[in-house]
């Protein structure tokens, strides 16, 4: 005799969301930098954006900060991010 | 002036709106998590309770705020806001605006986004009493989403959101499996849910039990659990509790402590996904710990009743199979905790002259309460000699010390757990429960020569943040921001001088706060 459970899981289904295209080169581009604001983060994001711009050509370098590393980045936080062709999001410690 | 007592003639196409009577005007748009927050509460303040006329008009269009009627349950009139129109006029610059307009039509109050104590003070002021309270498993404020109508892309038409039931009130009922006749399912359950320990298969009779223990309806949305989100139903609970081999009669502890586990303020998102040790520690108070047998007692951290043990590891079930923070995936601990197996103690209450923990959190002595800490494992602090309470709470000082990092201070709490042994040396002593936590305020530091080598180590780079005491003649930096972060809980067996030490993870509004909770007596 076959048994019947309740499902004690989630049962939504997430929608898979497909990874934009791998950019061929940074040159132009706008990149997005954020900064989860863990100690360090912004020492490792300064150097980063140098590199980004002197030696990749990266044409904006668009600078954010979570207020606290402890939860999700705010809807602001996000929106500055918008429109950028690429974002690096930086852990540290 | 006379035209200001004149209902707008906007105001006055709104189907239903009675002029000369009070209004609440709701702006308000179906895809706002905000919105679909705050919009129930005001069933309560509707006609249909005996309170005011309440409109609430719809930014989007007829089909998305249908569904949002539906699913939020909502009690009142809703229109649309054909082309903005209203929203253009009252203008308000975030959802959900709630406009009180007097006899003659003008704005007498308004209140922005979701706000508890501005919910309270809106119904006080109508003569009703508070909609909003405090342990309902809502924040107490949040903000809203921004006005349709100041965003870019408005247009003359109301905007079409893609329909997301992110806050509804009813979920579906739980879907079934079917278990095959060659498959043993405790080891189905095991491979599928379970915590790496053997569970009791849910079926459809053992949840049916369960549901029989609460009033509440099986569909009903308790909370969305972090960080997946996903709905805890009644249902799912009870499919849990009976996969940890809860009684029936723990449901009415199991939906307090779901809606407080998903309060914003204990940030279980950040909890279930740091590097850091943090469980939920659970922690009981009242009349329930003797109803139900929640054990206070010898060996209260461990195995030993399963009370405790049946709702600590329902807990940590649900954050793994509605959460989805496996140990193995987005939970990053990096070394974990023996408390994400079970994690619930009670406060021996008999053995203490003080107030009960919860009494301390504001709740009265006959008031069941449990209380969520995100909590380190604990580190045992034993004193078998000390005859007096000072000499006592020193050895307690350095414990605490050592909370997050010994050179890392006033951004961590702790909770102090005192056997009934040592409580009794304290009160001998003179100390009462606010002077014990005064103490251990004033006497719990970091000697200043630790930081003398710049050695950039933790907790040496917010020295300028810091607080200079002297402790027993050396210099020292005060290691808690408050007497508040110090949390005093007694329990344990009456013999053996061990009391123990939690540290939290991050705290404060940046990080996780204590929530206390009510345990009603039925649910």
């Amino acid at each position: 005799m076959p048994v019947t459970l309740v499902h004690p899981g989630n049962e939504t289904v997430a929608k898979a969301a497909a990874p934009p295209a791998r950019l061929a080169s940074l040159k132009g581009k706008k990149i997005g930098l954020l900064d989860i604001s863990k100690p360090g983060g912004s020492l490792f994001l300064d150097r980063l954006e140098q590199i980004l711009r002197t030696d990749y050509g990266a044409q904006e370098i668009v600078r954010t900060r979570k207020p606290t590393f402890a939860k999700v980045a705010p809807d602001p936080v996000i929106e500055q991010l918008r429109g950028m062709d690429a974002v690096i999001e930086a852990l540290a410690d | 002036m006379a035209q200001q007592t004149i209902p707008q003639s906007a105001l006055l196409e709104i189907p239903g709106y009675k002029p000369g009577a009070k209004a609440l005007l709701v702006f308000f748009e179906t895809d706002c998590p905000t919105c679909q927050l705050a919009l129930p509460y005001l069933n309560a303040l509707s006609t249909n309770n005996g309170g005011v006329q309440v409109i609430a008009l719809s930014q989007d269009d007829a089909a998305a705020t249908r569904q949002f009627v539906e699913q939020m349950e909502i009690r009142y009139h809703v229109e649309l806001d054909q082309g903005l129109k209203l929203s253009r006029s009252y203008d308000p610059q975030s959802v959900p605006t709630i406009y009180l307009l007097n006899e003659r039509g003008q704005v007498e109050r308004s209140l922005v986004g979701f706000d508890k104590a501005g919910l309270n003070e809106l119904a006080r002021s109508l003569g009703q009493p508070e909609i909003a309270p405090a342990n309902d498993g809502a924040p107490a404020w949040k903000p809203g989403c921004s006005s349709r109508h100041l965003e870019p892309e408005a247009s003359e038409a109301s905007a079409t959101p893609e329909a997301t039931p992110l806050l509804r009130r009813v979920g579906q009922a739980a879907g079934r499996i079917t278990v095959a006749d060659h498959e043993d399912p405790v080891e189905y359950c095991f491979r599928q849910f379970g915590d790496a320990l053997p569970v009791v298969p849910p079926t459809e009779e053992r949840v049916a039990a369960m549901l029989r223990a609460c009033e509440l309806a099986p569909e009903t949305v308790v909370g969305r659990v972090p960080p997946v989100y996903a709905e805890a139903t009644v249902e799912k609970i009870a499919a849990n509790a009976v996969m940890a081999g809860c009684k029936p009669e723990l449901m009415r502890v199991l939906i307090p402590l779901v809606r407080a586990v998903c309060d914003e303020r204990f940030n279980a998102h950040g909890v279930q996904a740091t590097t850091h040790f943090a469980a939920p520690l659970i922690m009981i108070n009242g009349p329930v710990r003797n109803e139900l047998g929640f054990w206070c007692k010898q060996n209260v951290f461990s195995n030993v009743a399963r009370a405790n043990s049946t709702l600590g590891r329902t807990l940590q079930l649900i954050l793994l199979n509605l959460g989805g923070a496996r140990p193995d995936g987005i939970d990053m601990s990096a070394l974990g905790n023996p408390g994400k197996f079970s994690f619930c103690i009670a406060e021996n209450e008999e053995e203490s002259p003080w107030e009960p923990f919860h009494v301390t959190r504001g709740f009265d002595r006959g008031q069941s309460a449990l209380s969520l800490f995100a909590a380190e494992p604990p580190r045992g602090v034993s004193e078998h000699t000390a005859q007096r309470g000072d000499v006592l709470l020193r050895a307690v000082c350095q414990a605490l010390a050592t909370i997050w990092s010994h050179r890392a201070c006033m951004k961590f709490e702790a909770v102090v757990v005192l056997c009934p042994e040592h409580v009794k040396t304290l009160d001998r002593s003179g100390f009462n429960k606010q002077q014990v936590r005064q103490f251990l305020f004033e006497n719990t530091g970091i000697p200043v020569r630790y930081y003398a080598e710049p050695d950039n180590g933790e907790g040496t780079q917010l020295v300028s943040q810091y607080r200079e005491i002297v402790v027993q003649g050396e210099r020292c930096y005060q290691k808690f921001a408050s007497p508040e972060q110090i949390h005093i809980f007694v329990s344990g067996g009456t013999a053996g001088k061990f009391s123990a030490v939690l540290g939290s993870w991050s705290t404060g509004p940046a990080g996780s706060q204590m929530v206390t909770y009510p345990i009603p007596a039925a649910i």
